[in-house]
């Protein structure tokens, strides 16, 4: 019987009109075929971009169990992973983004560990941060294993995130349930949603472990990606408006809802 | 003369007579060469033999402190101070280092015999030109083949026997996965902790490994700081046995070492990561580092490492090695006692 990992994949994609969106699927997708292990499906949640949408119902998916789930309000990251999210049949679920690759042995060692260490009900892998030239520029979420940095090494807690922001949610398996507890993202925030998330779910004691394998490579700021756009496009956000972020996450972080806070430039 | 002949005889077929082992004071710290004289002379305690661990000075630690305490049933005895009886019909076991007590000891009509476990000590206190053999030590247990032929080549006339080491069974594959922890066993303190430092400078995107230093510790907390670690580092240019490597070998944690001077016969070109140019160390340990990250370690590295240090974990074959060293050893010295009161 083939191995396979109780998990739905969610991919949120917000248009295909974007330089080398061909090549970056292709490789995105190509990841999931050769995972050393199996697992249940892959959720595309896609806006309803004309180009998008006959891209994927002409791909060639081969294997893969692929739902294609259409996001019909205004396209929005957070809310197109909460759709997905709803739409997941498995145990745990993975947050993908179209320009990123897992890593072959990722889901193998997911798979590993949550049975290993059944009290963890969320995995980070150690990613790798390219650069849009596919350099490696760094890796993300290895500070767990910094010494002195936590309590535990490996496990990621929620005085530990106060300190430090730098995690990422890409590539992460989390239990469904914990999004279902404690809700997913938060579509009104911009910048910290995945710091405010990651806040909540370590203050409601959901325990978080760094597998110490690389199992994601993360493209970092390429031209069109949301954060680019919050440095360089249309979205351009202040330092003000940054601070304001982070402090605000600091803040809602208590609450499972979200609470359309929206930022506003103070009169003097 | 003839009655204290008999005496000697007596004792040593009732046991009664004394085997001593000369030890050096580790002050706490686990070191795998004492763990091995305990381990003889536990093994002989527990054939009834009459054993007693010798040490200098009155400020000896015990090794219950790093050793558990199955060992406390062996008798201890200071030397300082003290008048040592030593009859003819007991042994005197003394570790090559003690050059300067085998040269005190040489008119003991006892039975010598030399614990060599480490080449590089035997010239460091023995006076210029001597030998074991001049001393009255015609016996010499070593731990390898490769030391004995080292042995025989510079001390004639000296029989020499080979006991393994074993790997005690503390070390065994730990059921969770390793951190992201380095072990690090150098001889010299000074050049483990320079390869951490050019390591973090050459590799800054690695410092979330951790090289754990493991001195100091007692056996089982040093076996307990293995089992977070999945890569093991080794310098010791004179190590003639390897204690080390082969306890992380056993619990499945390969081994980045330099090949030492007396090159250990259980090292293997596919048994772990042996180099031969010091300067290589912190490239060799970060191409481990990312090649353990990205799951590619051949699992012929961690296979044939445990199935090498499985060669070396036979505890009953130690102790009946150790228990037909000694009882020949003696026997000869009765038969000899023997054939005094014939010629007599």
């Amino acid at each position: 019987m083939e191995e396979k990992l109780n998990l739905s994949v969610i991919l949120p994609i917000k248009s295909a009109v974007v330089k080398d969106f061909d090549e970056f699927f292709d490789k995105a997708i190509k990841s999931l075929k050769i995972q050393q292990i199996g697992f249940n499906e892959l959720i595309i949640v896609h806006t309803q971009e004309e180009q998008l949408v006959s891209k994927l119902k002409a791909y060639d998916f081969e294997s893969l169990n692929v739902k294609l789930i259409e996001h019909t309000k205004e396209p929005n990251y957070q809310s197109q992973i909460n759709l997905g999210i709803e739409s997941a049949s498995s145990e745990w679920v993975s947050f993908f983004e179209f320009d990123d690759e897992y890593s072959n042995i990722w889901f193998k060692n997911v798979k590993k560990y949550s049975e290993l260490y059944s009290d963890v009900e969320a995995f980070l892998p150690i990613v790798v941060d390219v650069d849009h030239k596919d350099v490696f520029a760094g890796f993300t979420n290895e500070a767990t294993f910094a010494a002195n940095f936590t309590q535990e090494m490996g496990y990621l807690n929620n005085e530990t995130l106060l300190d430090y922001q730098n995690f990422q949610t890409a590539g992460m398996v989390v239990k469904k349930s914990v999004l279902e507890d404690f809700g997913g993202f938060k579509s009104s925030m911009k910048l910290t949603f995945v710091y405010e998330f990651l806040l909540r779910i370590t203050y409601n004691s959901v325990r978080i472990m760094t597998i110490p394998k690389i199992g994601y490579k993360h493209m970092s700021m390429r031209e069109g990606s949301i954060f680019w756009s919050y440095k360089n496009g249309e979205s351009t956000i202040t330092n003000e408006e940054v601070k304001f972020w982070i402090s605000t996450a600091k803040k809602e972080y208590f609450f499972s809802n979200d609470r359309d806070i929206k930022y506003e430039v103070q009169s003097v | 003369m003839i009655e204290k002949i008999k005496g000697s005889i007596a004792n040593i077929e009732s046991k009664s007579n004394r085997i001593y082992f000369f030890v050096q004071d580790t002050r706490g710290n686990a070191k795998a060469s004492i763990k091995y004289m305990y381990d003889m002379a536990l093994t002989l305690k527990n054939e009834g033999y009459n054993v007693i661990m010798l040490y200098e000075k009155k400020e000896y630690t015990p090794v219950s402190s790093w050793l558990n305490s199955d060992y406390d049933v062996i008798e201890h005895q200071i030397l300082e101070g003290t008048n040592l009886a030593i009859s003819p019909e007991d042994t005197l076991v003394i570790p090559e280092i003690f050059g300067f007590i085998m040269e005190q000891v040489k008119n003991l009509p006892c039975g010598k015999i030399v614990l060599s476990q480490a080449y590089d000590h035997i010239y460091e206190t023995i006076s210029p030109g001597a030998s074991w053999f001049q001393y009255g030590f015609h016996k010499c247990i070593t731990t390898s083949d490769i030391q004995k032929t080292y042995i025989t080549n510079n001390m004639k006339n000296v029989s020499i026997d080979v006991i393994t080491p074993v790997i005690s069974d503390v070390f065994v594959e730990p059921v969770f996965p390793p951190k992201t922890m380095i072990a690090m066993v150098s001889r010299e303190q000074r050049d483990g902790v320079n390869i951490i430092k050019e390591f973090y400078n050459k590799y800054p995107q690695y410092r979330f490994f951790t090289f754990k230093d493991l001195r100091g510790l007692s056996h089982e907390e040093f076996a307990n700081g293995l089992k977070d670690c999945f890569m093991s580092v080794w310098i010791d240019p004179t190590s003639s046995f390897g204690t080390f490597p082969l306890e992380s070998m056993k619990m499945g944690i390969p081994v980045v070492g330099k090949v030492p001077n007396m090159v250990p016969e259980w090292m293997k070109e596919d048994n772990g990561v042996w180099i031969e140019n010091h300067l290589q160390f912190t490239d060799v340990i970060a191409d481990m580092v990312q090649t353990w990250l990205e799951d590619n370690v051949k699992p012929e590295l961690y296979t044939n490492s445990k199935e090498t240090a499985s060669r070396y974990s036979d505890m009953e074959k130690f102790k009946s090695e150790v228990v037909f060293l000694f009882s020949d050893f003696i026997n000869k010295r009765k038969e000899a006692f023997e054939a005094q009161i014939l010629e007599q």
